[in-house]
């Protein structure tokens, strides 16, 4: 057994994350930040859908370079600080060579249907005879069991419809919206975390190990526990109420100077309302009946929606959010993908990390999206730029599971393991500003490489 | 070094869950930290809710029990609290914060979610605590995190949704952004609380050390970014929100009894989606692939809605999964209340609350298959633990505890 004894609080623990697309593969990389070894495992014809491009992110300078695959955005955020090896796993060595992995790791990360893993012989039962005190983690659409969805194939897009969160999102009046991007992903991705970390936990005092069955269904169903209660207890069927608040009143999202720049403020109680008056600059709307209780600033939602528009629409957003917050209402600016690489407070805090690539690999270095937790005294850190496709095939296979040098030839030449894929295509590219004339991007800084002085390619 | 609390102070109800053995003092008034501490509760940790003699500030948000405004009717604060007791504990006095240090030496874990600084100014910070108990994991939730220009600010659901850039990409583009419904942002701040919580056990169980662990809402939303963040440093862009017009295909759509949507990829080709919605238009070429489609949306979303119209929901869902599609449906609370998956994995507990009665209400989080999760006890009522903790735990006579109470101590 392993036991963690460094600084981080995953050193000497390994991980083998077989697992694809974003939410148990992001969890490997935040494992990686805590000091784990994880060891990213693809099928040479099955690349990780992340490295395709596409919806789930972009090419690096739009530029497919000799190696595609291994410069989309989201790969590399997802899979920072991991290992990269390669398996074909539909031939028997390639899951021989798995179950010889398995056998030396202290977690098993996959996402795989439930028949699938059965057959190759790598369900629980199966993998608990390779290393006893394993830690399997399994994500899937709706959970293992003989429940009516377990064999669905589900992914995050649309099962933000199915567990209930599109039904109470959606403008005042209007029918069910999505929100973000693949929600429950991360959901199910801090889920794992958490049930890793006790898992270990109770391992390191009992010597045993379990498997941790996750549907991401569940997750996200969680998240809307109050609306389930009250139609349980009261046969209320939740509302969509857009920006505004359950209770407090007013609340919204209000234009503010610039193109696309918008500000939210929520208040709550009668001294917030007077306060926002004061810094309105206009103290007699305080006592204007309409607006001045709780329930009449409810009943009046949209004049005084009006009222504040008119105010913010000219002013800076982080001005607004300034002023208001000096008086103690919450409000904040709409940030975006390039805001919060400009924010003082996210810089203060580090909350984006670089990561560097070597020469040959022609990325440069890059931000990403660290984590949003800080230890004490466990400084964590990305440990290192996402590996290209079998970067360690030789590490993970001859020197640690000691497989001789012809016999890695033979794995090579047989295509169970590979540098490059054997299927997918690159998502289309389009140029930004094509990109931008269709909407596809929203806005584009040429010199984004010198503005946030990322070191060279 | 592993610390080890007496079992006088919380007896433990039964030997269950990974958390076994873990104890931990519960301050937080809200839903995020309470949340985390729910989780830690719900997978085997006995966990202590410390609130003010009012009652924490949950106890006072809807819904409630057959709209009852009554403290103890919250199901908000009943879902947040399962598994827990309740103290109460004034630390605005001396005697409630002599109390609270009383305590550290028996716990492992402190959850809580005031002002960053608030509880430092009272003597109570992490600096303070860890020289009680060196092992002690300390994990501070709040809307801006402990440190930075705007730690001190004031949060609310609304701004951690526009500050964790989620708001920028969610409605339409000729219309403002649009909030996620609900409070998912509080859930994300516990649900983190509690990894990073699990996380820093293991390492004290191995290294008697404990941490302060200072999570951020906002970057919890944030961190749910990955592609609208990483588009800046690989090509200088930013995302948008959708189109108004031509863009519903893969957002909800209207069929006959509600809303459905749909995703390509997975196991089905677009051959099978275009099948399945039994118009042969769609097997034209300006439909095949996700450029075209994107080109022709406002033509996609006309025949799609128009094929769909007359169909209903649960026939359409049922139907997609046969060709292996990814496909969802918009469910409701109620339906999600019924849910047949949902029982088979044992989602829902019924509750017995004493003021509140029988309920079923939303429990495991996931299905573990050594400790799987527990329901132990409802959500406490305020002060329900008092002379459990305070008399038979820290050994105070009956006539302290009523002279604590008289002067608002407890």
């Amino acid at each position: 057994m392993t036991t963690a004894k460094g600084k981080l609080p995953l050193e000497g623990i390994r991980v083998l994350d077989s697992t694809y697309v974003f939410a148990l593969p992001y969890a490997g990389g935040l494992l990686a930040d805590m000091g784990a070894e994880v060891i990213k495992v693809e099928g040479p014809g099955r690349p990780d859908v992340t490295r395709t491009g596409g919806y789930s992110g972009v090419f690096a300078e739009n530029d497919l370079g000799e190696d595609w695959w291994n410069r989309p955005s989201t790969y590399n955020l997802i899979h920072r600080g991991k290992q990269s090896i390669t398996l074909d796993m539909t031939d028997e060595r390639g899951r021989d060579l798995f179950r010889e992995l398995v056998s030396v790791s202290d977690v098993v990360m996959e996402n795989f249907t439930p028949r699938v893993m059965r057959s190759w012989g790598l369900d629980y039962p199966n993998m608990r005879k390779l290393r006893p005190d394993v830690i399997l983690v399994s994500n899937t659409g709706y959970g293992h069991g003989d429940g009516p969805y377990s064999g669905y194939p589900a992914q995050a897009t649309t099962q933000e419809a199915t567990h209930g969160h599109c039904w109470v999102t959606g403008y005042v009046g209007g029918g069910p919206a999505k929100a973000g991007a693949s929600f429950v992903d991360f959901l199910s991705t801090w889920t794992a975390l958490f049930a890793i970390g006790a898992a270990l936990r109770y391992r390191a005092r009992t010597g045993l190990g379990q498997w941790v069955d996750m549907g991401m269904y569940q997750s996200g169903v969680m998240f809307l526990s109050e609306y389930i209660l009250d139609a349980i207890a009261n046969g209320r069927e939740g509302d969509r109420i857009g920006n505004r608040h359950p209770w407090r009143a007013p609340q919204g999202c209000y234009p503010a100077a610039g193109q696309d720049n918008w500000i939210t403020l929520s208040v709550g109680d009668d001294a917030q309302w007077r306060a926002l008056c004061r810094v309105m600059g206009q103290p007699e709307l305080a006592s204007d009946e309409r607006f001045r209780s709780l329930l009449g600033r409810r009943e009046n939602h949209d004049a005084l929606d009006e009222i504040i528009a008119a105010w913010t629409a000219t002013r800076d957003r982080y001005d607004t959010m300034h002023a208001l917050q000096a008086e103690g209402i919450p409000s904040g600016p709409v940030l975006t993908g390039r805001d919060v690489h400009y924010d003082p407070h996210y810089r203060s805090r580090n909350f984006l990390e670089r990561a560097k690539y070597s020469p040959e690999r022609k990325l440069g270095e890059r931000m990403f999206l660290s984590r949003p937790y800080k230890f004490s005294k466990s400084p964590l850190h990305i440990q290192g730029p996402s590996p290209a496709f079998g970067e360690h095939n030789g590490l993970a296979l001859k020197e640690l599971l000691g497989v001789p040098d012809e016999q890695y030839r033979q794995l090579v030449e047989d295509v169970i393991i590979t540098t490059v894929p054997t299927t997918g295509e690159p998502s289309p590219v389009v140029p930004q500003p094509e990109a931008l004339e269709r909407g596809i991007i929203a806005a584009w800084d040429a010199d984004y490489r010198e503005r946030l002085d990322l070191d060279s390619l | 070094m592993f610390v080890l609390t007496t079992d006088a102070v919380f007896p433990s109800p039964m030997p269950h869950g990974p958390l076994d053995g873990v104890k931990v003092l519960d301050l937080s008034e809200d839903i995020a930290g309470s949340f985390c501490a729910r989780l830690l509760a719900d997978y085997g940790a006995d966990v202590l809710k410390l609130e003010p003699p009012v009652g924490a500030a949950l106890r006072r948000m809807p819904p409630f029990f057959r709209d009852d405004p009554h403290p103890e009717k919250s199901l908000f604060f009943l879902a947040m609290n399962l598994n827990k007791k309740s103290a109460t504990i004034n630390l605005k006095t001396a005697a409630g914060r002599e109390l609270f240090r009383d305590l550290i030496p028996h716990v492992d874990v402190v959850v809580e979610s005031y002002r960053p600084g608030y509880l430092a100014d009272l003597g109570l910070g992490y600096a303070d605590l860890e020289t009680i108990n060196p092992g002690l994991v300390m994990t501070s939730i709040t809307p801006f995190g402990q440190t930075g220009p705007y730690s001190q600010y004031a949060g609310e659901e609304i701004v951690n949704y526009a500050m964790g850039l989620i708001m920028s990409i969610s409605g339409l583009q000729d219309r403002e952004p649009l909030k996620h419904g609900g409070f998912q942002a509080q859930y994300e701040g516990g649900l983190n609380g509690a990894a990073a919580t699990a996380m820093a056990l293991f390492m004290q169980g191995n290294t008697g050390k404990g941490q302060h662990i200072d999570v951020s809402i906002t970057e919890c939303v944030a961190s749910t970014m990955m592609a609208t963040q990483t588009m800046y440093p690989f090509i200088g862009a930013t995302q948008p929100r959708r189109r108004a017009s031509g863009s519903n295909f893969g957002h909800p759509m209207a069929c006959e009894d509600g809303w459905i949507i749909v995703q390509t990829g997975g196991g089905a080709t677009w051959e099978t989606i275009a099948n399945f919605f039994r118009d042969p238009r769609l097997h034209e070429e300006r439909f095949t692939d996700t450029a075209e489609r994107n080109r022709n949306g406002e033509e996609l979303d006309r025949i799609v809605l128009e094929s769909i119209s007359e169909r209903g929901k649960w026939e359409l869902f049922t139907e997609a999964a046969t060709s292996r599609m990814l496909f969802g449906l918009v469910q409701t609370p109620s339906e999600l209340a019924e849910c047949p998956q949902l029982e088979s994995r044992d989602f829902y507990r019924e509750v017995d609350h004493p003021v509140i009665g029988k309920i079923r209400v939303p429990a495991a989080l996931f299905n573990l298959s050594l400790t799987p999760y527990q329901y132990t006890m409802p959500a406490p009522t305020l002060g329900q633990h008092n002379r459990e903790i305070y008399l038979d735990g820290l050994g105070l006579t009956p006539r302290d505890l009523t002279v604590l109470r008289q002067t608002d101590a407890i």
